[in-house]
């Protein structure tokens, strides 16, 4: 336990948005999130002052729809350090290394200072690789900032504070959200930037906005080929008419829309009050679609790692990784590249450069990550966020109700827990990962990811959910002390 | 309405950070509000910046 009260001075000491006193009218908890929201599109557009204009390269690449931020603005890191912190957090905690019980006021304040910590470690470590290291944020040679004159460090070290700021931000701008508003900032900034890249790729009036690409295709300034005999059919599905990808991105929404109310719900009766009946429904997508993020996350930072590499070490032998105008087209990274496009492993089709078989292997290892990552952080995410059968046990038993049945004790209601929890975890987040491979195989419009399109809808149906929880509230005052926020 | 959907006001609903109703009394607290003027004002000095330098 000695890290513990190491630990201690710092940790607790960690500032924290103030939590409001006593109840906040849903009203105001909808000002306070639009507000937070206006402020992230805000930042998104302000650029980096000192950053060479046209040079950049994104760092993140094809993450930066889950990782929400924008490149080359002060949001550059995005939501990307939070979730690194919280995958830290979830592999400490999941495999009960911290020591730490959040159910003691204690640990609680440890832990939320860690997190804290960790988070902000996590801004240094991204900000300091993609300022110093390589292409990704050049910076300007010189500045004249007034009468003060700055070399390259200087601009550098200019262009790294901002970064840290705008990460710094973020993390307190997620918990004015989570204390004050409806849901949570992360989940906000996801939303936000899914469904940005979503509208864009629907209705932007150059081409590859759907629409455009269609007036394009009917005024024949884009020209299909014969539909019967050539190419015409591909071009229509896949290419331009991007038929595929809106087929996926509704099937996508209907799909996970529909899993939302799969569920199994277990009976519960009133110990004392007879007739009072109730249900826990433990979900299909029981851990939600959020440990998603956190596989990305690990591959989104294998990749980082190459890129860095690659910019670095002039002599970085071929068997790791090849590199193409940025992006790894042979090696280690290559096959470690989760698939984004058809593009990327259509071989028939010709745009692939790589051999077919190398092309099955990336496909086959990027979907056994998602398939064994998405059930094992799901695992994790089911114990770190007391939603196993032993937490829900106890919360059953302490709001007075049991199983029908059987007797009362928590011991018997973890038991009949055990029988449902771990089995829809596991298949709920296998099915999630592979979900989310097929959506990228096939494509979504504006290009926004199956992992991004899944959060963005789940977190959308939570939102709504939590929406009409406070409606309830609002109308009914009584309910609140059932659901326990005064 | 359920009554048994008892899942705890602790999880937020992207709860990649969690916040407990614990705090220490040593923490530093910052009002939601100075947190929005922080941000505006840091875009704003920044994009001032970047207009003066230009």
């Amino acid at each position: 336990m000695g890290w513990k009260e190491a630990a201690e001075p710092v940790l607790t000491r960690m500032p924290a948005v103030r939590r409001p006193e006593g109840h906040v009218p849903f009203k105001r908890k909808l000002a306070w999130t639009a507000g937070i929201l206006v402020l992230y599109f805000f930042l998104t557009n302000i650029a980096l002052l000192g950053l060479q204009t046209g040079e950049a390269s994104d760092l993140f690449g094809e993450f930066r729809s889950i990782l929400a931020g924008q490149q080359g603005s002060l949001l550059q890191v995005g939501i990307g350090p939070i979730v690194t912190a919280s995958i830290v957090l979830q592999l400490l905690g999941g495999a009960n290394l911290l020591g730490l019980d959040t159910d003691d006021p204690r640990d609680q304040v440890l832990y939320q200072g860690l997190q804290k910590l960790l988070v902000i470690v996590m801004v240094v470590l991204t900000a300091l690789p993609m300022v110093f290291a390589g292409g990704f944020l050049p910076a300007q040679s010189s500045l004249q900032l007034g009468g003060l004159s700055l070399g390259q460090t200087g601009v550098q070290l200019l262009l790294f504070a901002q970064i840290f700021a705008g990460g710094v931000l973020i993390l307190y701008m997620d918990e004015v959200v989570s204390k004050w508003g409806v849901g949570s900032g992360i989940g906000l900034f996801i939303i936000a930037g899914v469904s940005q890249k979503l509208v864009t790729g629907l209705i932007q009036p150059s081409t590859g906005g759907f629409f455009y690409n269609w007036y394009a295709i009917i005024t024949g300034q884009i020209t299909v080929g014969s539909i019967v005999g050539g190419d015409g059919l591909s071009t229509l599905l896949l290419g331009e008419g991007q038929i595929v990808a809106l087929v996926t991105t509704v099937l996508i929404f209907g799909i996970v829309v529909y899993a939302e109310s799969v569920r199994v719900e277990i009976p519960l009766s009133h110990a004392r009050v007879k007739g009072a009946r109730g249900r826990f429904p433990v979900k299909l997508i029981y851990a939600s679609v959020l440990p998603m993020i956190l596989v990305r996350a690990v591959q989104a930072n294998v990749q980082f790692m190459g890129q860095i590499l690659q910019s670095q070490w002039a002599g970085m032998p071929a068997w790791l990784g090849v590199y193409s105008e940025g992006q790894p087209v042979s090696g280690l990274f290559y096959y470690l590249a989760p698939i984004y496009s058809p593009q990327d492993w259509m071989w028939w089709t010709g745009a692939v450069t790589q051999e077919w078989w190398m092309v099955l292997i990336r496909v086959a290892i990027d979907v056994t990550v998602m398939v064994a990552g998405g059930a094992i952080f799901a695992i994790f995410w089911v114990e770190t966020t007391d939603m196993g059968p032993e937490a829900t046990a106890r919360q059953i038993q302490n709001s007075g109700m049991q199983i029908p049945g059987f007797r009362q004790n928590v011991g018997v209601v973890e038991k009949v827990m055990e029988r449902y929890i771990p089995q829809v975890t596991v298949i709920g987040g296998a099915l999630v990962g592979l979900l989310a491979v097929m959506a990228n195989m096939l494509g979504t419009i504006g290009a926004v990811t199956g992992t991004g399109l899944l959060l963005a809808v789940s977190i959308t149906y939570k939102l709504y959910e939590e929406i009409a929880e406070e409606q309830l509230m609002e109308m009914h005052p009584m309910m609140r002390q059932m659901f326990g926020n005064e | 309405m359920d009554k048994g959907q008892n899942t705890g006001g602790l999880m937020s609903s992207a709860g990649l950070v969690r916040y407990f109703d614990s705090e220490d009394s040593n923490a530093i607290r910052i009002d939601p509000k100075t947190v929005i003027a922080f941000g505006v004002l840091l875009g704003v000095l920044v994009q001032l910046l970047t207009l003066a330098v230009a």
